[in-house]
């Protein structure tokens, strides 16, 4: 009894993965990043994310893994528009995974937020829990008007109606990934060897993406700018995303 | 003379190009004898055993990549596509390629919805009723290809070869060759491009300014100072992917030294809101401020060549106490502005946009030329890099129509003096103002036909429609323009079998040729684009080796078939270019735009500006692209028009009301949408949307701004100048919801975008 509750003491400390390989991290810097969308239609292409319409768009059920946030500042003619990707933060206390009452959404060892399709019933509470709203519901079934299904990726599956589903920091690319270093007789990918549709897109190299535990990976280093913060960091849900802010001139 | 070579390569399964025919014949996928001869075959046994003996390609499970060239906009970016069992997956940039680096926009990623899109046409048709009705019938290749063969076949017996005009889009490459090749042959001079994007006062006031007739490489990525006049270089300005790359690198890619942008146009794009400063100056008097800036650059002594004092005098009427009256901008400003501009470090100023489409739209570049001349930025690192002369297809861009090329064209068509026009990969009937009646023209040509993959509203008046293989379907080349500094060409290569009984545009004409007969069969010998391309390669292969190659011309073939492009980046640059400061000084008149309807009338400024995502409409057609966000105000699936919102409250507008946009030459109903980066007295109103045809995705939806665009010509270039038209507005009472995603567009103090900081 007493190593389970030694285990769960363990395991819900933030940073309990220290001691496994990876923990994936991503670093956004906003002063590089230009509002493009490059990473929005690179992630509806890779992730198979369904067209929804206008109408379904109008009642706000569309299906965007990552998107653009907007933010004005100031008034005409001193104003200015600041950009921010929002994807899943892949939350180390992640509010979503203690809401899910068929334990369908966990976090696992490589400091994933994960989403299991197969176990998820629908209660759309994970979506309530999330203060980043980057949970999104499906509520129909989806379909491609033929042939655009041949363009459909098949690493990744096709959701269906009633399933939650969210970003995944591509975890078939990272698979891929790992595959490729364990048939190398490699212990660890190498750092760049993972690359998600969205950070492989961006035209301006704003997003970077490793394994944090890797000292000498990129987004280790980047992480440790001085303009690096998390967003809604006083909610305590201690993102894996760090951002850099934008330099104000 | 090599290939670039590197990484990407090895992503690539090491195949060669037969064992990818051998795949396309018998791969299951169909229309095997489709690409040789263009009789389209359907062998329907294909598909009924597809997998019994997988080609030599095949392995389930396993992605292979090919590389080619993205032909969304003409940037001409080198993408790689994975194909996984005979189907393309993805589009990611290629990452040998200069123009690209491996990055991609949203627009070329959605080439997918290109090739799979459920719009397509997918065999040859024959108008079966009234034209424009949309009712076709199905024929065969071999009927269309013997019916319009043996019509031009006639007329070039007859002498009348003439009176066969070719229009396409922006058409590089071998492919502009063939073309250009087809039409000499036939007899005809009437070979034109119009393409509503191309830059054409760019290049006007660069002949003037530079004497030279490309595009320069603007070196964004190493400029200390942009400074950037209407020109959505993240978005929609020659090279958006290149500048994007180039821009990441000017915040940040330098230790300790951050670029400064600042960005001068009545509303903000996404160049804008990526930059430091965003000057809103009025309308069409951008060129005006850049000579106010150049006045005090030379004023301030910060010029000292030896024609200092000639552009002392040419410039004195331009003070900035002069050119900020008119201007809207503060007179420190401008001095400010040309401070920094001549400041230590490398600047850069670059024009384009509404700045590069009034009816001044040569002087305003010029006088940016100008700017560029005066603080020493041509040819130099972080400035203005001119091109050589490209391997090949030098003379593409003098085929751009413009506005008076088209006027031309529409008076030809109306006289009776066209028989047979060709379209190709052009929309005309959307892409230019109404006024023009380039449709109704149509209707007195007997004979239409379009090379087409879609049913736009050009290709709905054609009597004959060749349904054309998209570009991830079809062999083909190509050359940036602009340039990269360095000579460049990459190849283009089919990555799919085709999907439908279509052909590659290249095979349609060499087709063609044959059954129009007399000489033409014989100079146009080649059975296929790919053996025309492959031949006009070794040539260029030959004439270069003299510099010392070592390897044969199939080895270096392939070699850049697997790296999609060749090109030479140590190479120097050619320097051909002689600025010339008499001419630049020459062409400082008339610095402000005319616009068409008086202010008393037409109290706003209409401000047509092109998305990143449909640029002239072309776009639309994609779903991804419908469903993409709009950048600065994340509309989707529809158009709006931009107001400020102090006038939308002096007028009592609300977002979603409709508006009666009418201007001189036409007026258009389109919802509101209050915009706070907008100057008053400018409504704004995105290009791309309001088709008639198109496809499901695209048709009845949204308003096309062009239709109601005055027909003005910049005189010194030629082309439309399309931000030069006044409008009024007027509530309908109507009201429309507008979908968005965004909800609060304020921070509303929560630490959202980061502390504040100035750390470099």
């Amino acid at each position: 009894m007493s190593t389970i509750v030694e285990k769960l003491r363990q395991y819900s400390k933030p940073g309990y993965y220290d001691k496994f390989d990876y923990h994936w991290t991503m670093t956004i810097d906003l002063d590089r990043c230009t509002g493009c969308e490059a990473c929005v239609v690179a992630c509806q292409a890779e992730n198979n994310l369904p067209i929804v319409g206008e109408e379904r768009f109008a009642e706000n059920r569309e299906i965007k893994w990552i998107r653009i946030e907007r933010y004005w500042e100031g008034e005409y003619p001193d104003i200015k528009m600041g950009f921010i990707p929002m994807l899943c933060q892949q939350c180390d206390d992640a509010p979503c995974e203690t809401a899910c009452p068929v334990y369908a959404t966990y976090h696992n060892q490589d400091g994933l937020n994960t989403q299991i399709y197969n176990r998820c019933i629908g209660t759309r509470t994970c979506a309530v829990y999330c203060p980043y709203e980057v949970r999104y519901f499906n509520w129909f079934t989806y379909t491609w008007d033929e042939p655009l299904e041949q363009q459909l990726n098949p690493d990744v599956t096709v959701r269906e109606k009633g399933v939650m589903e969210k970003c995944t920091f591509c975890i078939q690319r990272i698979r891929i990934a790992k595959d490729n270093a364990k048939d190398d007789n490699r212990r660890r990918v190498r750092d760049g060897e993972v690359v998600p549709a969205c950070v492989q897109s961006c035209p301006t190299e704003a997003l970077v993406f490793g394994n944090s535990n890797d000292p000498e990976a990129k987004v280790s280093k980047m992480m440790k700018s001085p303009r690096g913060y998390k967003v809604l960091e006083e909610l305590h849900t201690t993102p894996s995303i760090v951002y850099l802010t934008k330099v104000q001139s | 003379m090599a290939a670039i070579a590197g990484p990407a390569i090895n992503k690539m399964s090491k195949i060669s190009r037969r064992d990818l025919l051998q795949f396309i014949g018998a791969g299951g996928v169909g229309v095997a004898g489709g690409i040789l001869y263009g009789e389209g075959v359907q062998r329907n046994v294909e598909f009924l055993i597809p997998q019994v003996v997988p080609p030599e390609d095949y392995s389930p499970g396993v992605a292979t990549w090919y590389n080619t060239v993205c032909n969304q906009c003409s940037a001409g970016c080198g993408i790689s596509v994975r194909i996984r069992e005979g189907k393309a997956k993805k589009i990611e940039g290629n990452p040998v390629h200069p123009v690209s680096q491996g990055r991609l926009c949203a627009r070329g990623q959605a080439g997918l919805n290109v090739l799979y899109n459920p719009d397509r046409i997918r065999t040859p048709l024959q108008n079966a009723a009234q034209r424009g009705s949309g009712n076709y019938a199905e024929i065969s290749w071999d009927e269309a290809l013997t019916t319009l063969g043996s019509r031009i076949g006639r007329l070039k017996i007859e002498g009348k070869a003439g009176r066969v005009r070719l229009l396409t889009g922006r058409t590089r490459g071998h492919l502009d060759e063939l073309f250009a090749q087809f039409m000499g042959l036939l007899g005809s001079e009437h070979y034109q491009q119009y393409d509503f994007t191309y830059p054409a006062a760019i290049r006007a006031a660069n002949r003037i300014s530079f004497g030279v007739d490309q595009l320069p490489y603007y070196d964004i990525k190493h400029a200390d100072f942009l400074l950037s006049f209407g020109a959505d270089y993240l978005g929609t300005w020659l090279s958006p992917v290149h500048h994007s790359l180039a821009y990441g690198h000017l915040r940040q890619g330098r230790q300790g030294r951050r670029g400064k942008t600042v960005q001068i146009e009545p509303r903000m794009s996404l160049s804008g809101a990526a930059a430091d400063e965003w000057i809103a100056a009025r309308p069409g008097t951008e060129g005006l401020l850049a000579l106010g800036i150049a006045h005090a650059l030379v004023n301030a002594g910060n010029y000292l060549g030896s024609d200092r004092d000639e552009w002392s005098i040419a410039l004195e009427a331009y003070s900035p106490s002069t050119v900020s009256a008119e201007t809207d901008v503060s007179e420190e400003s401008i001095v400010r502005l040309a401070t920094e501009f001549s400041a230590p470090g490398t600047s850069l100023a670059i024009a384009g946009g509404a700045t590069a489409a009034g009816t001044n739209a040569v002087a305003s570049v010029v006088a940016v030329n100008a700017l560029n001349y005066l603080a020493g930025n041509l040819g130099q690192r972080g400035g203005v890099i001119f091109n050589s002369d490209p391997a090949f297809s030098a003379t593409a861009g003098s085929r751009q129509a413009g506005l008076r090329g088209m006027l031309d064209l529409v008076e030809a068509m109306e006289a009776g003096d066209v028989e047979v026009l060709l379209v190709h990969d052009t929309n005309p009937v959307y892409a230019l103002p109404e006024n023009v009646r380039f449709r109704r023209a149509m209707e007195n040509v007997p004979l239409i036909v379009a090379l087409s993959s879609f049913h736009d509203e050009t290709t709905a008046m054609a009597d004959f429609i060749l349904p054309t293989n998209t570009y991830l379907e079809s062999w083909g080349d190509d050359v940036p323009d602009p340039g990269v500094g360095f000579p460049v060409a990459s190849i283009s290569q089919p990555v799919v079998a085709k999907l439908y009984d279509t052909l590659a545009v290249g095979d349609i004409i060499l087709l063609l040729a044959r059954r129009i007969g007399g000489e033409l069969p014989i100079r146009l010998h080649w059975a296929t684009m790919e053996e025309f391309i492959k031949e006009r390669w070794r040539e260029e292969y030959e004439l270069r080796s003299a510099a010392g190659e070592d390897q044969d011309f199939e080895a270096f073939w392939r070699a850049s078939l697997e790296a999609g492009v060749w090109g030479q980046p140590g190479a120097a640059t050619g320097d051909e270019s002689v600025p010339s400061s008499s001419s630049m000084i020459a062409s400082i008149t008339d610095p402000v735009s005319k616009f068409a309807g008086s202010e008393s009338d037409y109290p706003f400024v209409l401000h047509p500006y092109l998305t990143a995502t449909f640029t002239d409409g072309r776009g639309a057609n994609l779903p991804w692209l419908q469903e993409l966000p709009d950048p600065m105000t994340s509309v989707v699936y529809g158009s709006w028009a931009e107001l400020n919102p102090v006038t939308a409250d002096e007028l009592g507008i609300r977002e979603g009301d409709i508006l009666e946009v009418e201007s001189p030459a036409g007026s258009i109903r389109v919802p509101a949408l209050i915009f706070p980066a907008i100057r008053p007295g400018v409504i704004a109103i995105p290009i791309g949307q309001g088709h008639s045809a198109y496809g499901r995705y695209a048709s009845d939806r949204g308003v096309n701004p062009i239709h109601i665009v005055a027909t003005q010509v910049d005189d010194q270039s030629g082309d439309l100048a399309w931000a030069a038209t006044r409008v009024r507005i007027k509530r309908t009472g109507e009201r429309l919801r507008i979908i968005k995603t965004d909800g609060v567009t304020r921070t509303l103090g929560r630490q959202i975008l980061g502390p504040k900081n100035d750390h470099a």
